[in-house]
């Protein structure tokens, strides 16, 4: 079975579910077992929703990338998506999420202290930060992100596997 | 008892209400933009319910497939709100499903040791 998978999408709600039916279908034609499927699938559509929230599309046209490739019991899952600039908000909101992450011990604790966090807010209130903090914990991933030509944002997330 | 269901997508939520308890059941997969605007209305009034009657309100997760972070962080404040009232929740999942387990064991950040809030997986 090929070890990545490719996949582009249009930067639209109703294009996540058909990419995370293919990541499911995929990471079980490796033979993970279900907890792996699961932690993945959650990783795939976070970082997309993300990806589709906060990305810079110019035109509905403008696709989303994404790659899921497996190496042993490794999964790593990489989502690109169009920043505006080198200083776009979304850009600086993600490291300083991603730097608060690895500020804690292991990921359970940088979670629970956002579940006290937002369990205090209103709601009403639409933003939660919890999906990047979720992919750590409960997804059990590694995140990063860089910059492709100041303008591609690529967030990935590293997962060990279990068959 | 009453029953009332309400359905947006593939998410369905039951609204149990009867003689020992206010039950909201849930099932299916939630991955709204904005799932808050179709939960929190039902959960507000679960909340009313089990808050008028001095009923136990029941969230029971065993059927869901996957939700969102958007999904968890609306019942993540009712649970905060809850903290900070005098309503009862109890959280229940299926803890042999390893998402649930990791999701829901979590929340036990919320239990209280006179279990006005309990997370309970079965």
């Amino acid at each position: 079975m090929d070890p990545v998978l490719q996949l582009s999408i249009r930067p639209q709600w109703d294009e996540l579910e058909h990419a995370r039916e293919q990541a499911v279908s995929f990471l079980r034609g490796h033979d993970f077992g279900e907890a792996t499927v699961n932690a993945a699938e959650m990783v795939v559509c976070e970082l997309i929703e993300n990806a589709t929230k906060y990305g810079s599309f110019r035109e509905s046209a403008e696709p989303l990338s994404i790659a899921i490739s497996v190496q042993g019991s490794t999964v790593t899952i990489e989502v690109r998506s169009p920043v505006s600039s080198a200083d776009d908000e979304h850009l600086a909101r993600l490291d300083r999420a991603v730097q608060w992450i690895r500020g804690f011990q292991n990921p359970f604790e940088a979670y629970l202290e956002r579940l006290r966090e937002v369990s205090a807010q209103s709601l009403e209130n639409r933003e939660s930060g919890l999906g990047l903090v979720r992919i750590a914990y409960e997804g059990q991933s590694i995140l990063d992100f860089f910059l492709i030509d100041q303008n591609v944002l690529a967030v990935s997330a590293v997962h060990r596997g279990q068959a | 008892m009453t029953l009332q269901t309400f359905q947006q997508n593939a998410l369905t939520l039951h609204l149990h209400d009867d003689d020992a308890e206010v039950r909201v059941t849930w099932l299916g997969r939630s991955t709204s933009r904005e799932p808050a605007e179709f939960i929190v209305p039902v959960l507000s009034r679960a909340v009313e319910l089990g808050r008028s009657q001095n009923k136990p309100l029941v969230l029971d997760f065993q059927a869901m497939a996957y939700m969102n972070s958007s999904t968890i962080t609306p019942i993540i404040r009712l649970l905060g709100r809850a903290l900070r009232t005098i309503n009862t929740v109890r959280v229940v999942y299926r803890k042999e499903l390893k998402w649930q387990e990791l999701s829901f064991t979590a929340l036990e950040v919320f239990q209280t040791a006179d279990q006005r809030i309990e997370i309970r997986g079965v």
